[in-house]
């Protein structure tokens, strides 16, 4: 499968956000406890979702680069991690605008959610540093996939631990112990957790095409000039034309 | 946690909703320039390309040169032709 630029999948991304944002300010009941702020939870929670999947994603990614040795999937797993990074920025605002205006503070260094958010965000902000702090690109791609896997497996181990942990001041908006969501809310809810994840793939597609366009520019100047150095070239290593799996 | 009333809550979920918006411009306008560097780039190979389908016939020199210049500027031009058209496979 090659990198191509999506056609169909921004305006389905376009269709699908937009309905949830519709349905968010006019199908779903504000809610019984926090009234109208609650409504933030439908952008904030499936932008987290996403981030922390997409990091989930690049792990698995970066086991088949290191299995098979085929660059696409180093590729692949560093622009996973790449749009999950800024999901992730976006997480962080949403949720510090939440926690203003509910806790009168932008952030709390003793909730859990908040601070394992946070720490998984700034481990993951370690990865270009490390990635582009080594100049050989076959060493480059194998170190940056063994942090993705280890922060891979770090991020569902984190969830599960603050889940474990007894304080819950941070709202649970789904499948809580009182009930949950409405079904109107759950809708809701869905529809943006889908855009969500169409938003994603549609930014992953994009960039893979961007990188992939990129480094076939630097063969081609390579091919031209006859020179070893590819001026603008891409960062990260070669992409193949034809790579095996979905981006 | 008791409800923030309409007019202070609705400043919240819009800084929230609008601040999500710019986070994706901001992304949009960095692939834009991104976009605009490729093109340049390619209008600089385009060039290079160009001058390679010029060279032989200013190469004065003898019949088997000039031959093994055409060869290796339709070569470059094949090279080229293939690369952008599997450029266009993948911009829209």
């Amino acid at each position: 499968m090659s990198f191509k630029a999506p056609r169909i999948l921004p305006a389905l991304t376009v269709v699908t956000l937009a309905a949830g944002f519709i349905l968010v300010f006019y199908f779903a009941p504000n809610d019984a406890d926090q009234g109208f702020i609650q409504k933030i939870f439908y952008l904030h929670v499936p932008l987290a979702v996403c981030a922390l999947v997409g990091f989930m994603v690049a792990a698995v990614q970066a086991v088949l680069h290191l299995r098979s040795g085929d660059p696409g999937w180093d590729a692949r797993s560093y622009v996973s991690i790449h749009i999950s990074v800024i999901l992730g920025v976006a997480v962080l605002i949403t949720g510090s605008i939440w926690a203003r205006a509910s806790w009168g503070k932008w952030f709390v260094w003793d909730e859990p959610t908040l601070v394992s958010f946070l720490i998984v965000f700034l481990l993951y902000c370690t990865y270009y540093p490390l990635r582009y702090a080594i100049e050989d690109r076959e060493r480059q791609a194998r170190y940056a996939s063994v942090f993705a896997i280890t922060a891979g497996a770090f991020v569902p181990l984190n969830f599960i631990a603050v889940r474990l942990a007894e304080t819950l001041v941070h709202p649970r908006v789904f499948a809580t112990a009182e009930g949950g969501l409405t079904p109107k809310m759950t809708l809701t809810f869905l529809v943006c957790l889908v855009g969500m994840a169409l938003l994603w793939q549609t930014l992953v597609r994009f960039e893979l095409a961007a990188k992939s366009t990129r480094a076939r520019l630097g063969r081609l100047r390579r091919a031209l000039e006859g020179d070893e150095v590819a001026a603008g070239g891409s960062r990260i290593a070669p992409v193949p034309r034809e790579a095996p799996g979905a981006g | 946690m008791p409800a923030l009333p309409l007019d202070e809550a609705g400043k919240y979920v819009a800084g929230a909703y609008v601040a999500f918006v710019a986070l994706l411009l901001i992304y949009v306008a960095i692939m834009a320039a991104r976009l605009e560097r490729i093109n340049r780039e390619l209008g600089e190979l385009a060039e290079i390309a160009e001058q390679g389908d010029d060279r032989p016939a200013a190469n004065p020199a003898g019949a088997d040169a000039g031959a093994q210049e055409d060869a290796r500027g339709e070569a470059e031009r094949q090279v080229f032709e293939r690369e952008r058209s599997s450029r266009q496979e993948v911009v829209p």
